[in-house]
């Protein structure tokens, strides 16, 4: 171990050097995650994301490379803390909650061989403290088999939360969900992270998940990771084109006033109603829309009522994947996408005043 | 849909189970068979066959499962390579097999001379019987319960490591309730092959009364004895089917309240 990796381990929670060869794939990354931080890992598909959680929980052993939590080395070359001994927990797309337990029963395992070492009374009734955090009430007693997806999911939850993980690995948590259940699932981990201070990284393709859930994304592609940083600052300026395409999306930063979203320069984005009536009173939150809902004038339209309007320059004028992408000035900068011919209709050029426009139905809110 | 056609050799192949069994029903000598049957004839061949059977069956599963999860979790090749082995005496004659115990266990066999030695002579012993009677169950049990547990995967240990079980309470509490099923099938397996073990018996183990001689050589002894005649098989057969069907029904009904 060199002594620069001990000292960042000092001061980060999760540090980890990893690399990794099998067969044409290689790994080759470093990532550190500090303590009660959210990290999303971001990739597409075959990138590595999965393999980087097998290799932090233990679950697989790396080439070379090192892995330490809080300063303890769990992997290094000579050296393997088993995975039942890293007190690094994993929650996947399945729950694979043990089909042969109920649902108290599953919890009540992790409080007895986790952390905590309860015994079985003591591991029964904090199990339904639990069930009941995550909404399952009055379930316990129900085998896996009984209950619906989404509820095997906020078991599995309440397990991998329950053994006291010092870092908790989500890989693709809402994957296997419906799209009804995956935004429930995605707020009740947000809480439960929170709630219990839990370090946690995230592996996902669903740039929803990094805007609520994560504090700072990496992007992993080809097993090497391109891009790092706040989730906000890696989507505004995409460096490759699968962030991009994750990007093709306005993602708005701010915080909640009556029911609306006011960004870091004052514009006031309004949301769906649904997503409205989901806001707290005040706090952080995230709105997000499509370049293409954006509708560029060059005058300022007149029934304006359910709509955001907003006055802009053009500060950017680029080909796109559905026609031209038009960035436009502001905090953060907003992304129209229009036909070429309703660009040169319009007769925009850089620095050119605009009015664009959003309908509040167009404009979906998260909590953060 | 099944095709009518296929109801034909269905029928065929119930008959030739069934039919049998129904001849041998009717050649019982009823008014005679609780006498035959409570007969020191019956019970001694009865109760030592229950009690080896049972150890061999204890045997099985100390020794089975273990081979079996090394078998499971084992590369392909050395799982292939363990598989073939284990199948061996599964396909073997069990008069074969007795041959090879006698050859390993017997007088001037390898082991059986070092035994002698130090004053420890198997062959022709009760510890023969239940011997013969693991060497031809083993297969049974460790084939179930491999399956079982290649079926299962390792996701589920996984998960519980990941929650901080170690190797021994994942083994315990989540591995062996997942085989279960296989399990109690690979149970029942080995004790009904254990329980109709004759071949490998007779050659290692032969046909004393008392010691060696089991349900299966009861039969036989009675079947061909001199000056006895087959009702007495007849009512030893029927004892044995009998014990076998009591089982099945056991773990028919414990099974299906275990799935409820």
């Amino acid at each position: 171990m060199t002594p620069a990796l001990w000292k960042s381990a000092a001061k980060a929670l999760l540090e980890a050097n990893l690399q990794l060869t099998r067969g044409s794939f290689s790994l080759d990354l470093r990532l550190t995650l500090a303590r009660g931080e959210v990290l999303a890992l971001l990739g597409p598909n075959g990138s590595g994301k999965s393999t980087v959680l097998d290799l932090l929980a233990g679950l697989a052993i790396p080439s070379r490379g090192i892995v330490a939590l809080d300063g303890a080395v769990l992997t290094a070359p000579g050296r393997f803390v088993a995975p039942e001994k890293r007190a690094i927990g994993l929650l996947g797309q399945e729950p694979l909650l043990f089909p042969h337990l109920t649902a108290r029963a599953n919890v009540a395992f992790a409080l007895r061989v986790g952390e905590a070492r309860l015994n079985a009374a003591a591991a029964r009734a904090a199990a339904d403290r639990w069930l009941d955090r995550v909404g399952l009430n009055g379930l316990g007693g129900s085998v896996p088999g009984a209950l619906s997806g989404g509820q095997q999911q906020r078991v599995a939850l309440a397990r991998a939360l329950a053994a006291g993980p010092r870092v908790l690995l989500l890989d693709e948590p809402m994957a296997a969900l419906d799209a009804e259940t995956a935004p429930f699932m995605r707020q009740l981990i947000r809480e439960q992270l929170a709630d219990t201070g839990t370090s946690a990284i995230i592996v996902t393709h669903d740039i929803v998940d990094a805007v609520v859930l994560a504090d700072r994304v990496a992007v992993l592609h080809d097993g090497a990771l391109i891009d790092e940083g706040t989730t906000a600052a890696v989507l505004a300026a995409p460096r490759n084109p699968f962030v991009a395409a994750l990007a093709g999306v306005n993602l708005v930063v701010g915080t909640v006033q009556k029911g609306a979203i006011v960004a870091p320069d004052g514009r006031t984005f309004s949301v769906r109603p649904a997503d409205a009536a989901d806001l707290d009173a005040t706090g952080p939150a995230a709105a997000v829309f499509r370049p293409a809902s954006v509708v560029v004038q060059t005058e300022q339209p007149r029934h304006a009522s359910p709509r955001n309007v907003w006055s802009a320059r053009v500060t950017g004028i680029e080909p796109g994947s559905g026609g031209v992408r038009l960035r436009t000035s502001g905090d953060p900068e907003i992304i129209a996408e229009l036909t070429p011919a309703a660009v040169a209709d319009l007769g925009l050029q850089l620095g050119s005043p605009v009015w664009l426009s959003v309908k509040a139905t167009e404009v979906s809110a998260y909590r953060r | 849909m099944i095709p009518r056609l296929l109801y034909l050799p269905a029928s065929i192949g119930l008959t030739l189970l069934v039919l049998p069994l129904a001849g041998l029903l009717l050649k019982v000598d009823w008014p005679a068979l609780p006498a035959l049957l409570l007969s020191p004839e019956a019970l001694q061949p009865l109760g030592l066959s229950l009690a080896t059977a049972s150890v061999s069956t204890v045997l099985c599963l100390l020794l089975g499962v273990p081979l079996a999860v090394v078998i499971a979790r084992s590369k392909p090749r050395v799982a292939g390579l363990l598989r073939a082995l284990v199948t061996v005496p599964l396909v073997l004659p069990p008069l074969v097999g007795g041959i090879a115990l006698l050859s390993l266990l017997g007088r001037g066999g390898v082991l059986g001379n070092s035994l002698e030695l130090v004053g420890l002579r198997i062959p022709f012993t009760t510890a023969a019987v239940v011997i013969a009677q693991t060497f031809v169950a083993l297969p049974f049990l460790v084939i179930a319960v491999e399956g079982a547990l290649r079926t299962a995967g390792i996701r589920y240990e996984r998960v519980a490591a990941t929650l901080g079980a170690g190797r021994g309470t994942v083994f315990a509490r989540i591995t062996l309730p997942l085989v279960g099923p296989g399990l109690l099938a690979g149970t029942v397996l080995s004790f009904a092959r254990a329980l109709g073990e004759f071949g490998a018996t007779a050659l290692f183990a032969g046909n004393q009364a008392g010691v060696t001689r089991t349900m299966p050589l009861a039969i036989y002894t009675a079947f061909n004895g001199s000056g006895v005649t087959t009702d007495q098989a007849v009512a030893l057969s029927l004892l044995l089917i009998a014990v076998a069907v009591i089982i099945l029904v056991l773990v028919g009904t414990r099974r299906a309240s275990v799935l409820s």
